[in-house]
């Protein structure tokens, strides 16, 4: 049995084009592109990253912690007032903070760096230690 | 009279069935949906954040032991915005020979670093001793601090 093809010959203009498809597909990606972004919050104060050569890298989270070069603290755009602030911020926040990323200004002075830190994990329940990274510039070579 | 009525009836049917459906209409909520679509597929990220990682240890009071491991001091820097002096193991060392002091170190030492900073040293100080730290294979990372009662 053959098949008949039929081939309309020069058409008559008014066909439509099947545009549910289409709106399926640019739903599921809107979707897909809401769950899976992480705005980038900027801090209350300028933060300059210091450069590194280090090939390690990890994923972009909310809850970032910014110190500024004068020993400001901020949570993403809160600013904190002090470091007590900042501990029960972690601790009411911890379940969702796996890695607590620090972007310390390059110009921050290292014992502002360890004061948030000791803070960060003297509230944090976590029985194998709490884990840290330090943010550094991205386009350091 | 009836007939009239019927009449009138039926035209008002044929009106009724002429008349066209109501149809919604897409094109103002799919303009919507592209433009929330380029909205989060300019402002999402998916390249990962460069960083040192550094797993510390539960919290507690600090081990009062002296510690096993590499042990770089580093001194307040004198001018302002410079670096500090830096002792490797009670030694002077610069950033050059950081790196290979750190490879021929014995193996006992090199599985942890200990950062021994004055508290006004900066932290780029403190982040290009890690990054050579883990060049040098170092993966374990300590600082130093004072422990208060």
């Amino acid at each position: 049995m053959a098949l008949q093809i039929k081939r309309r010959r020069g058409g008559s203009g008014d066909e439509d084009i099947p545009m549910a498809p289409m709106i399926d597909c640019v739903f599921l990606l809107l979707i897909f592109f809401m769950v899976s972004a992480i705005m980038r919050i900027p801090p209350p104060f300028d933060v300059i990253l210091p450069d590194s050569t280090t090939e390690n890298e990890f994923p972009r989270k909310k809850y970032n912690l910014f110190i500024s070069s004068d020993g400001k603290i901020a949570i993403d755009d809160q600013l904190m007032e002090d470091l007590e602030d900042m501990g029960l911020f972690i601790a009411s926040h911890e379940h969702q903070i796996s890695t607590l990323i620090i972007k310390a200004d390059q110009r921050a002075q290292h014992g502002d760096v360890i004061d948030v830190v000791e803070r960060a994990k003297a509230r944090s329940n976590k029985i194998e230690g709490l884990e840290v990274a330090f943010a550094v510039a991205e386009d350091a070579d | 009279m009836q007939q009239l009525g019927e009449g009138k009836l039926s035209l008002m049917a044929t009106r009724l069935r002429e008349r066209k459906q109501p149809q919604l209409s897409m094109a103002p909520m799919i303009d919507c949906v592209f433009l929330l679509l380029i909205f989060f597929m300019v402002s999402t990220t998916f390249a990962p954040m460069p960083g040192i990682r550094v797993q510390l240890p539960p919290p507690g009071t600090p081990s009062k032991d002296k510690p096993k491991g590499l042990i770089v001091k580093i001194d307040s820097p004198t001018i302002r915005d410079q670096d500090g002096t830096m002792l490797l193991n009670e030694e002077l060392v610069q950033y050059d020979d950081m790196y290979p002091r750190f490879l021929d170190a014995p193996e006992e030492q090199k599985s942890m670093l200990i950062i021994q900073a004055q508290r006004d040293v900066l932290h780029k100080q403190i982040v290009k001793v890690m990054d050579i730290a883990k060049n040098a294979g170092i993966e374990k990372i300590g600082f130093a601090v004072v422990a208060r009662e």
